[in-house]
């Protein structure tokens, strides 16, 4: 019998980093499928620990980005999603799975839109780490550096939202130089039972330490944080020990 | 009276008894843009079968022997002209590039797995996989419709790929635009349908964003001219890498097995593109030729894509190829071109009802690829385009007697020969070169070399990219580690671009190398081009013996001796190069008729080559980048600076007459290639960074950028073939060069290593200060700190964009 979680991940026509988010998962453990949407059922998402909404412009993002694939989920899935959600299943949006999850409700109310100077911005960002013990986030330090790349990723709410999730530890990363103008500078959400994880970020882009753009990057000698990203939460549904295993953090 | 006349389908072409001024006539009146010649030959076969050609005949025929399907002028017989003495030329392809790849297959078996006659070719990457690259221009639609013109020029090289083998995975892209300067005064431009530079820059860059970032193919090589030659005749290349098994590499097919179209529908949109491409650009043809370029979908090509590379893992696939110009009549015509097929058209899915025959053959509507597959594989592969949400449709059959069969409503439309098809007649140009060696420049100016050096790194040539860049993701796969923009702050330049590739412990490396302000010595030109491109590739890690090259020339009117003369030194000198390097081609393409026609004359291009390449890296470990890591290393530059300004920044800047153009050595330049790559292994070098554009201080500058350390440099010790002056040293452009920093404890050996070539320590790093000192002799000519200097280089661009 297979012991490895299962994740699945969905594939819109348009999206584009499932190959890369799919190998950042089996190599920190996980057993991971790429699903053609239209060949994704009731059953395939009951029967996986984790879906994962990976990054791309699912349906061409012409009209807002997201938007149609939300409709496309809410359409056919809704009820076992909900049940998923109810058995504990893990539900991870990353970039345009973020938008999808956030168009779809499932996080805390706001909208991602487009950058002021209406580009698309590639690089990387400095984050803060506000939810170290996080299943998604335990075995990463208070700061790490993700790449970015998208041009809606501005987080917006209606006043004072923004700051309140914040300080109620819903906004689980935010950026050190708000790259996209994002209130509070937002980079990612969970909703309320933590189970549903949001990002702006890349971190299947920084899985391996060669993946950094400075050669003499101390972070890790191996490993980007990406992996100890997909590490924590895949130590999490495997059941193991919450003593992180990474080999340093410091810098020299 | 032949009664297929009246047929809403197709009509008859009453070929036969037309005149030379009919023939003419008939070309032009359907855009056609066949020669006289072109047209007899077509007559003269027509006459032969004792019957007239179809619209659809014509029509194919006109597509399959235009210059941008079949490379007429590449293959034509040359009576060539250099300083008065003459020499035939029997085909620029087959003596100057052809040759270098067969010559360089025996030098090195397995090496080159593929070229040229596929659409793209493909070299070994290791046991298992191979890598290949393919460029493209896309000039005539970018200058008419920027946007469409980049976005549809990226989703057809992508199509190559995809269309390369039974279907290679994409890995990387490149864009290469060649434009008027972005402060052009609008007053100037000759013709109001002439797009300003900067209108032509925003189009084209988000057109390429759009196609690249939609279909997840990162954009991470790339180069920008701003040159005064360009302003009404952009150039935009767009380039795309690939990947796929080696036992995947070969195409088979044979009768009985099926034709299926796969992607997006059949439409009006992108009727002629290749034959419109085949002539020049005038006032008129903002309007006249819109309707040949279209809007990209990428999408519906992400799908394609998606469909293909899962069905190639299932072993489905026999042979594909992409529609690009020409439509199915040229993706199908080649298919079948060896055994004969038939074509249904009525099968084939359309945008709109009501196309004739020939618009739904010749249609060059984008996102669609053509695959031949088993008669039992159809089924599996139209479930993986249900599955995708796409679609793919049967339309037609290999068929084993030799002959192209379209039928359309039941009648047959379009009945020839594949043999006759292919061989157009061959043409025959005239060419002539006077080469001048001119004398050495004498540049006056005031010695305050700090100021030239502040102005050369805002120089639109020099400065950095990166408000481009950024809108590119060159970070999608998840494999970029050799990044456009790199070091410790993530925004320094790179010499190329790396990719790791999954299933590999090699790396691939990415350069590209455009030098049209060496047009004076086309010859040099050439040389300087693939040494440059070799260097990039060497600067980052690559095995100099284990590139490949690919050759993209664009050029005004070939009719044009002296012009045509120009594109042949070209190709003699980047043949030259090559072949002494050891470098073969494997894919390249060639783009005419840049010029525009006004009332007051015809504005050409400089005759233009864009000379990209591949290159294997053993390992991670290898891969270099170009800044500065430490302080109290010591900073080597290998090779030697000549007093050969011509063509360089520094005195197009001061406005000097014209010097000699950059000369090249073999020996010296693999020397220093196989010698620093051999350091590399060592792990003995810490950075590397290849002196191009803007010389040596360039160089120095842009390795400093880092701000890692300060940077001390006695100018006395580089190694030089004369005395020469400091702005010589400087900005000097000679070939072969790299600069290279050497930690403390490797410097021994590097020394050791290099003996024998023309190599020399030319400072120190420090932790003492964050400057750039330069000392020659008794004098400091530089002093300036790295941030002042790095703030020159990063902002000159950011105004415009």
């Amino acid at each position: 019998m297979e012991k490895r979680p299962y994740a699945i991940l969905l594939k819109f026509p348009g999206t584009n980093c499932d190959v890369e988010t799919a190998r950042a998962l089996e190599t920190a453990g996980f057993r991971a499928e790429i699903m053609p949407f239209r060949q994704v059922v009731s059953e395939t998402i009951e029967g996986a620990n984790m879906v994962v909404l990976p990054g791309g412009f699912s349906y061409g993002d012409y009209i807002m980005a997201g938007r149609l694939a939300q409709l496309k989920i809410e359409h056919g899935l809704s009820a076992s999603l909900e049940r998923f959600m109810e058995n504990g299943g893990y539900l991870l949006g990353i970039c345009n799975g973020f938008q999808i999850l956030m168009r779809m409700g499932l996080l805390p109310a706001g909208s991602l839109i487009a950058h002021p100077d209406g580009r698309f911005a590639c690089r990387w960002a400095r984050l803060r780490n506000r939810c170290p013990s996080h299943p998604f986030l335990r075995f990463l330090p208070d700061e790490i550096e993700l790449p970015v790349a998208h041009a809606e990723g501005r987080f917006v709410a209606a006043e004072g939202l923004a700051e309140s999730y914040v300080e109620r530890g819903l906004a689980t990363l935010t950026y050190q130089d708000n790259v996209n103008h994002s209130f509070a500078s937002i980079a990612g959400l969970q909703d309320e039972t933590g189970r549903v994880f949001g990002m702006m970020p890349h971190p299947e882009r920084f899985l391996y330490r060669s993946q950094h753009y400075d050669p003499d990057w101390v972070g890790d000698p191996d490993w980007g944080w990406g992996y100890y990203f997909f590490k924590s939460i895949h130590d999490e549904l495997a059941g193991l020990s919450r003593e992180p295993g990474l080999k340093t953090h410091t810098n020299e | 009276m032949e009664p297929a006349l009246l047929d809403p389908t197709y009509q008859r072409i009453p070929l036969r008894k037309s005149s030379d001024a009919d023939l003419r006539n008939l070309s032009d009146e359907r855009g056609l843009s066949l020669s006289l010649d072109d047209m007899k030959a077509i007559q003269r076969h027509f006459i032969s079968l004792d019957r007239d050609p179809t619209d659809v005949e014509l029509e194919v025929f006109a597509q399959t022997w235009s210059e941008h399907c079949k490379h007429r002028v590449f293959n034509a017989v040359i009576r060539h002209t250099v300083n008065g003495r003459a020499e035939v030329i029997d085909g620029i392809f087959k003596t100057y590039i052809r040759s270098v790849t067969e010559t360089i297959m025996e030098q090195k078996p397995d090496f080159i797995l593929s070229a040229f006659h596929d659409n793209a070719g493909f070299i070994r990457l290791d046991e298992q996989l191979a890598v290949g690259l393919k460029v493209e221009t896309h000039n005539h639609p970018s200058a008419i419709e920027p946007y469409a013109g980049s976005n549809t020029g990226l989703g057809g090289v992508i199509r190559d790929i995809l269309g390369a083998g039974t279907g290679a995975r994409p890995v990387a892209s490149l864009d290469v635009f060649c434009l008027g300067r972005p402060d052009t005064d609008p007053e100037t431009l000759p013709s109001e349908s002439v797009i300003h530079p900067l209108g032509l820059l925003r189009g084209v860059v988000r057109g390429v964003r759009d196609y690249g970032n939609r279909m997840g193919i990162p954009t991470i090589a790339g180069a920008i001219q701003f040159d005064d030659g360009y302003r009404c005749n952009p150039l935009v290349f767009c380039g795309t890498a690939g990947v796929i098994p080696v036992d995947e590499i070969e195409k088979q097919i044979e009768p009985g097995y099926r034709i299926l179209v796969l992607g997006g529908r059949t439409g009006r949109d992108g009727l002629h593109g290749a034959t419109f491409s085949s002539a020049s650009l005038g006032e008129q043809s903002r309007e006249e030729d819109q309707g040949a370029v279209q809007i990209g979908n990428p999408i519906e090509e992400k799908k394609a894509a998606d469909v293909l590379l899962h069905a190639r893992s299932e072993g489905l696939i026999g042979s594909v190829t992409d529609c690009g110009a020409g439509g199915l009549s040229s993706a199908a015509g080649e298919m079948v071109a060896e055994h004969g097929g038939e074509i249904y058209l009525d099968k084939a899915p359309l945008k709109e009802p009501g196309l004739s025959g020939w618009e739904i053959f010749l249609s060059e509507s984008q996102e669609r690829m053509v695959l031949a597959v088993k008669p039992e594989n159809v089924d599996r592969i139209l479930a993986l385009a249900d599955l995708y949400e796409t679609e793919c449709t049967e339309i037609g059959i290999v068929s084993d007697n030799g002959i192209l069969r379209v039928s359309h409503r039941g009648r047959e439309i379009c009945r020839l020969d594949c043999g006759v098809l292919h061989e157009a007649p061959r043409q025959h140009l005239t060419s002539s070169h006077e080469r001048i060696v001119p004398a050495p420049a004498r540049i006056d100016s005031t010695p305050d070399f700090s100021a030239d050096l502040h102005a050369i790194l805002r120089d639109f040539n020099i400065t950095s990219r990166e408000p481009i860049i950024r809108e590119y993701d060159h970070e999608v796969q998840g494999n970029t580690l050799g990044k456009p923009l790199a070091g410790p702050g993530g925004d320094c330049p790179g010499d190329a671009a790396v990719i790791r590739i999954d299933g590999s412990r090699r790396c691939v490396a990415i350069g590209l190398s455009i030098l049209p302000a060496l047009h004076a010595d086309p010859y040099r030109m050439g040389q300087a081009s693939v040494d440059e491109t070799i260097r990039q590739l060497v600067a980052v890690g690559a095995d100099p013996d284990r590139i490949a090259l690919l050759d993209n020339f664009c050029m005004g009117n070939p009719a044009d001796p002296d012009e045509l003369g120009a594109l042949v030194e070209t190709a003699k000198g980047m043949s030259t190069a090559a072949l002494e390097c050891g470098a073969p081609f494997i894919s390249g393409k060639d783009s005419f008729y840049n010029s525009f026609e006004t009332e007051s004359g015809t504005e050409s291009i400089p005759p233009t080559l864009l000379a990209s390449g591949l290159g294997i890296i053993e390992s991670e470990e290898d891969i270099l980048f170009t800044t500065i890591r430490r302080a109290n290393s010591h900073i080597c530059l290998a090779g030697t600076t000549g007093r050969e300004t011509g063509g360089s920044v520094y005195e197009r800047m001061k406005g000097a007459t014209a010097g000699p153009a950059p000369s090249w050595e073999p020996d010296t330049a693999m020397g220093i290639y196989r010698r620093l790559h051999s350091a590399i292994r060592n792990n003995w070098i810490l950075s590397a960074h290849d002196l191009s554009e803007g010389g040596l201080a360039v160089a120095l500058a842009e390795s400093g950028f880092s701000i890692s350390a300060g940077m001390e440099i006695r100018l006395e010790t580089v190694p030089a073939d004369d005395k020469l002056d400091s702005a010589e040293l400087l900005f000097s452009e000679s070939t072969s060069r790299i600069l290279f920093e050497v930690a403390n404890e490797s410097i021994d050996e590097v020394r050791r290593h290099f003996e024998g070539l023309p190599f020399a320590v030319i400072g120190r790093t420090s932790a003492e200060h964050r400057r750039l000192t330069i000392h020659h002799d008794d004098d400091l000519i530089i002093n300036e700190t790295l941030t002042d200097l790095k703030k020159s280089w990063k902002n000159g661009l950011t105004p415009y964009y």
